[in-house]
């Protein structure tokens, strides 16, 4: 595992040599040994064609590639940090959330709205998401950022979680989301909850939950 | 999960912190304190601008920054000190005959046991001596030993080791595709190109993001809402004139300037 936590805002990272790793740009705050720091314009891995994907899509997040020999800390803007290891699982993030991964994850881009037809565009404007997620997908880890701290909470097949849109950080796992919505008169005359939306995931997986709903 | 705890002046710590945002100071003395840091107190404690009065021998002794005398104050008298500085975290160290070196807007508070200086780095102090001494930082302080790179917005202070010098990384502006970066301006910077660099024995405290946290003009009432004598000299006329002092300001509006 190339993190460690240092504080609920802070980890660092092990950089190889022969390894890289994505950050965001301007999230080191010290580092030791030998390493250099590349802004990315592709803003990520793959080629031209990736990033044009990316840049449609809106998940075109400004990165550095981390090279070299030695340690890195990351921090950035005061977030609260939580560190995922996945092996060999999915996990959906939105791009500015990302604080650093492993170059060792592969990275696309997901058209959410393939999940839930037309619920599932007005889902993304609802969350204000948009229509695309950044995945990474194999064996590695990866620091998400989150305002406040993050909570995991499991989903199973029998029981499905509900989120509200604004505290979503990230999940993953085999998870379909759909946004369900408890839109009542109340809503109409403009005397709601204001819980009225809430992304309803299902499956097998884990779902991150942020402990605010500020955006970040 | 009880309700709030509630202190008292006998269950408030002793120089410890009270959360991660509040220290508490058991003052029986003096110690020095940046205006504005103190958030409340229990007992006789006055507050005392440095450059008059009796403490002259007090300040002759322990401070030696005249840069920054206009923002410190010296409390002096008994009683339970609470000192804080805007949700920061706040921690405080023990200096033993050693010495530290701290962004100016960080330090809150310090024993007179501990002489203050102003460092060749401007914008930054120096403590030497014994004692303890409150510092806010934007997140947790992290401790971190040379030879280590730091971001600059990221470091609070450094202790024991000589001053650090800059590093610039343009690594990546070799080569064609950097040359090319370097002439179109595409691609962008990494933002971290410039760091602070450490070398020898000690160490380096850093903050865990690389927000400043921004510099508050100390001692003025902020402008904010609800907060009464706030703002006062906000512009009340819409006049391009220079206003005359004092209550004339009305006079010019009279007479249609």
């Amino acid at each position: 595992m190339p993190f460690t936590v240092l504080n609920s805002r802070m980890v660092e990272a092990r950089i190889a040599p022969g390894t890289r790793m994505f950050s965001q740009r301007g999230a080191m705050l010290a580092y030791r040994g030998e390493v250099s720091f590349t802004p990315n314009i592709q803003g990520g891995q793959g080629g031209i064609g990736s990033m044009i994907g990316r840049r449609i899509a809106g998940e075109a997040t400004p990165l550095m590639t981390v090279e070299g020999s030695g340690t890195v800390m990351f921090g950035h803007g005061g977030h609260h940090v939580h560190v995922v290891d996945l092996t060999g699982e999915t996990l959906y993030v939105e791009a500015d959330r990302l604080l650093a991964f492993d170059g060792s994850l592969q990275q696309g881009t997901m058209f959410m709205g393939s999940q839930g037809g037309v619920m599932g565009m007005v889902r993304g404007q609802v969350t204000g998401q948009g229509l695309f997620t950044t995945t990474l997908k194999g064996h590695g880890a990866a620091a998400v950022m989150a305002h406040g701290g993050v909570i995991e909470l499991p989903i199973t097949p029998q029981r499905p979680v509900h989120v509200d849109p604004q505290a979503y950080v990230a999940h993953r796992g085999e998870v379909r989301n759909k946004l369900s919505t408890a839109l009542g008169w109340r809503d109409m005359v403009g005397r709601g909850s204001g819980e009225a939306f809430q992304l309803e995931l299902s499956g097998q997986g884990t779902v991150y939950v942020q402990a605010s709903e500020e955006k970040l | 999960m009880t309700g709030p705890v509630v202190h008292d002046v006998q269950t408030l710590p002793a120089d410890d912190n009270v959360n991660p945002y509040a220290f508490s100071v058991d003052l029986n003395g003096q110690w020095f304190l940046q205006k504005g840091k103190m958030i409340a107190y229990y007992g006789r404690i006055d507050f005392h601008g440095i450059g008059h009065g009796h403490l002259d021998r007090l300040i002759a002794g322990s401070f030696h920054s005249p840069l920054h005398a206009a923002d410190w104050v010296v409390a002096e008298g008994q009683g339970k000190m609470l000192l804080a500085d805007r949700a920061f975290d706040v921690n405080s160290y023990d200096l033993d005959e050693g010495n530290l070196t701290i962004r100016s807007g960080n330090l809150l508070a310090f024993q007179p046991s501990l002489s203050l200086k102003q460092s060749i780095i401007p914008g930054f102090l120096t403590l030497i001596g014994t004692g303890k001494f409150v510092a806010a930082s934007n997140g947790p302080v992290v401790f971190v030993e040379p030879p280590v790179r730091v971001d600059p917005q990221a470091l609070v202070g450094w202790a024991d080791c000589p001053s650090p010098c800059h590093h610039y990384d343009h690594q990546y502006l070799r080569g064609f595709l950097g040359g090319l970066r370097a002439h179109t301006g595409i691609g962008g910077a990494s933002g971290e190109e410039h760091q602070f660099e450490f070398v020898g024995a000690g160490t380096v405290l850093l903050q865990s993001t690389e927000q400043l946290m921004p510099e508050l003009a100390t001692g003025t009432v902020p402008d904010e809402a609800g907060v009464p004598g706030g703002g006062g000299h906000a512009q009340q006329s819409g006049s391009q004139l220079p206003q005359l002092p004092g209550n004339l300001g009305g006079l010019q509006r009279r007479f249609g300037l």
